[in-house]
């Protein structure tokens, strides 16, 4: 879950923080700010679940496509909870299946590249986003939508991986050539041995073994002492 | 103004109006937010029908507290709603704070809630003391009920399942209004505000007392406009009544906002309120046992297990510590709720494997045993297990709008959406416990080798062991708000790849001898 407010503008802030979220005018400007992220690369949960928010009180103001861009949005901050936080505020028919309308297909689409995400199947993940144009109609809205999935994609193999070979990788990452080199070593900064990409240890994958042992505060014994003053021996 | 609107009786004048219902009801909320104090005097004549007369105040008290027969026919459900409206919006909108005589309730056991459980004459005393906490708790506790009833009736009534009859539907239908999401909302917040309760919480949270402290001395979060000289706790703040009506309107809301599946609202909801023993809603165990449940339930939902097996865990030893002194009616009440934090934490636990108190876990076993083994063990079987406990033990979910009475069959039900959303994450980590069985006995271990053993491809277990990671690693809260925390790893175990090679380790824990060396330095001493 990210709660970065950094790029929060204030009118936004102040309308969040205030019984506005449940005003059906603001619909406008939240579908703007959506809209903005999707242009600058920036994300807002809070924003984006405040006007799901507010589709589900007023169905009549719905913008389908409003609602998918906040999905694929969504699906740039993997492996956070967001993307299903978002369906939650979905109408209950938007899951069933076979779909019901065109708007639950996409979401039924979106929810299976969740899905790919979520188990790490990244191959598949690329390869069902080439299958079919919708999803390139879907994700299109959202700029650099591939290289934000990519850097996600690179976080959680280095949380995991000491040493990966490059075929593997580069089916992972989808890149291959030019294009890998310079992503793994520019953007995720590892090095590339031969067949084999080295990622530097970091705190998640250098897997040491570590024994919690227990804290003794001075307090604990608080009483034991106490005791032995009022009773000398 | 605010309640002039939808809180008497032109409520049902509104109701037979068009869609634009909602609107003017979410309008009347922003209004409200905007409010410039002073301006009551134009909401008299909208509420003038309804006057409450001295007499039938104490009648419609008691009644607002009083629990609706579960089985009560639909037009006591709307005659309830009106009641309620009313009774808000005498509380809410007249001129100035209103001065109530709390119902003195017959039964006193009802309202005995003291740990000791003792009634003797400090408990009466006391009781008289606190009786605004609990009977503003039963209001608002009743109140959001009958919502979540009525919104859930309803939808069973749309979908043809559970028969309902023709007049049932038709009144239903001719009625969106009624028990509508919006209105509830506005009770609550309306509630909020009035007693500026956000202000005064925050005031206590400084350690000030807020009923003498001036709203600049809490400076920062204040609305432009505020009169920065007046007191924070304000006209209605310092009353009990509204004091309490207030407080217990934020649980309230955390609860229907989780009834609508807004988690994330929900915990933000709780910003001002600290979760501890001291808080203001532990003095009534109903409340504070609703808290932690709807609590731990969202933090489920936001797949922060962690923390949610802290919330439930807490409520749960405090309840198995306090039960043999209550044995009132009021504890019967949550005894099924306990039986579902039961379950849900039996499916933290299996999805975050969590050493857990030690009354707690043989609690577990003995009620949930064989679910409990069975989910932990992981694997396609566990799958149902997950689904029953999960439908046995949530809230009724309600869906805020209306159904569609012409087209049944696209009225689902709404716990059959978030549980569809939240299998898809349990259906993520089933090979979890295999896998971890297998690792705790190896240092190091080829993946080929491993994969063998589990007999799966080893590609599927190399995605699987980067699933097991990505799930260890979770937001846990470590101070503030609710929905702050610091990404930790949960698990007992880590591992590392280096090309084929699985690299293990382990997060042992120290014996802890400081309990029992004090503890047996006690018996002799």
């Amino acid at each position: 879950m990210t709660f970065d407010t950094s790029t929060r503008p204030e009118h936004i802030q102040g309308i969040l923080s205030s019984l506005d979220r449940y005003n059906p005018e603001t619909v406008t400007i939240f579908q703007d700010y959506v809209q903005q992220q999707c242009e600058n690369r920036t994300y807002d949960s809070l924003a984006n679940l405040a006007l799901l928010k507010l589709y589900q009180f007023n169905p009549h103001l719905t913008r389908d496509e409003t609602i998918t861009n906040i999905l694929v949005k969504a699906l740039t901050v993997f492996p956070s909870a967001d993307f299903g936080l978002c369906l939650h505020l979905l109408p209950a028919n938007a899951l069933t299946e076979p779909p019901i309308d065109p708007f639950a297909e996409a979401v039924l689409k979106l929810f299976s590249l969740s899905r790919l995400l979520e188990a790490c199947e990244y191959r598949d993940f690329w390869m069902t986003l080439d299958s079919d144009d919708l999803y390139a109609d879907l994700v299109t809205d959202c700029a650099g939508f591939e290289e934000l999935i990519r850097l996600r994609i690179a976080s959680t193999i280095a949380q995991s991986n000491r040493e990966i070979t490059r075929e593997l990788l580069e089916g992972w990452l989808n890149l291959v050539g030019d294009g890998f080199d310079s992503f793994v070593k520019g953007s995720c900064g590892w090095a590339i041995e031969g067949d084999v990409v080295k990622i530097p240890l970091n705190k998640e994958n250098e897997a040491k073994t570590t024994v919690t042992r227990e804290n003794v505060k001075f307090d604990q014994f608080q009483r034991v002492i106490k005791r032995a003053y009022e009773q000398p021996a | 103004m605010l309640a002039s609107q939808n809180f008497t009786g032109t409520t049902r004048r509104l109701r037979e109006e068009s869609d634009t219902d909602d609107e003017v009801l979410a309008s009347t909320l922003v209004d409200e937010a905007l409010r410039d104090d002073g301006d009551y005097d134009d909401m008299e004549s909208a509420g003038g029908s309804l006057q409450i007369s001295g007499e039938n105040i104490q009648q419609r008290l008691a009644a607002a507290a009083t629990p609706l027969d579960f089985q009560a026919p639909l037009q006591n459900r709307f005659d309830s709603y009106d009641n309620y409206c009313t009774l808000f919006h005498f509380i809410l909108n007249s001129d100035g704070p209103v001065d109530l005589e709390l119902p003195t309730v017959g039964s006193l056991s009802h309202y005995v809630d003291t740990p000791t459980g003792q009634v003797d004459a400090t408990t009466v005393a006391s009781c008289g003391l606190n009786a605004p906490y609990y009977w503003a708790w039963d209001v608002i506790d009743e109140f959001i009920y009958q919502f979540n009833s009525f919104c859930s009736h309803r939808n069973v009534v749309a979908r043809k399942e559970a028969g309902g009859s023709e007049e049932e539907r038709k009144l239903l239908c001719d009625n969106p209004q009624t028990w509508g999401c919006y209105s509830v909302l506005n009770v609550l917040y309306s509630l909020i505000q009035r007693s500026q309760m956000n202000e005064q919480l925050a005031a206590i949270k400084k350690g000030q007392d807020p009923k003498q402290v001036t709203i600049s001395d809490i400076g920062d979060q204040m609305e432009p406009g505020a009169d920065l000289g007046a007191i924070v706790s304000g006209e209605y703040g310092s009353r009990p009544l509204y004091r309490m009506l207030g407080y217990f309107s934020i649980i309230g809301l955390l609860r229907v906002h989780c009834l609508l599946g807004d988690f994330t609202l929900a915990l933000k909801t709780l910003d001002d309120i600290e979760l501890n023993k001291k808080a203001v809603f532990a003095r009534v165990m109903a409340a504070h046992f609703t808290t932690y449940y709807y609590v731990g339930f969202s933090y489920m939902m936001m797949r922060r297990y962690a923390d949610a097996i802290k919330a439930f865990s807490h409520i749960l030893v405090y309840v198995s510590r306090t039960k043999n002194f209550q044995k009132n009616a009021q504890f019967d009440s949550i005894t099924k709720k306990n039986d579902q934090m039961y379950a849900l934490i039996a499916i933290c636990v299996a999805l975050c494997p969590t050493r857990l108190d030690d009354t707690i876990h043989a609690s577990l076993r003995e009620k949930y045993g064989e679910q409990f083994t069975k989910m932990q063990r992981g694997g396609p079987d566990a799958l149902q297990i997950y689904e029953q406990l999960f439908m046995s033990a949530c809230p009724k979910f309600i869906s805020p709008i209306p159904p569609d009475f012409d087209k049944p069959e696209s009225n689902i039900d709404p716990s059959q959406h978030h549980l569809q959303i939240f299998m898809a994450d349990v259906r993520n980590s089933m090979l979890a416990p295999t896998l971890k069985s297998y690792l705790k006995l190896y240092t190091t271990m080829d993946l080929n080798k491993l994969a063998a053993f589990i007999e799966v491809d080893p590609e599927v277990l190399r995605t699987q062991l980067l699933v097991y990671k990505q799930r260890s690693r979770q937001t846990r809260w470590i101070e503030g708000g609710l929905l702050e925390g610091d990404t930790v790893n949960t698990s007992d175990l880590d591992f590392a790849l280096q090309g084929d090679l699985i690299h293990i380790s382990e997060a042992k824990v120290g014996r802890r001898l400081v309990d029992w060396y004090l503890r047996n330095l006690a018996k002799t001493y």
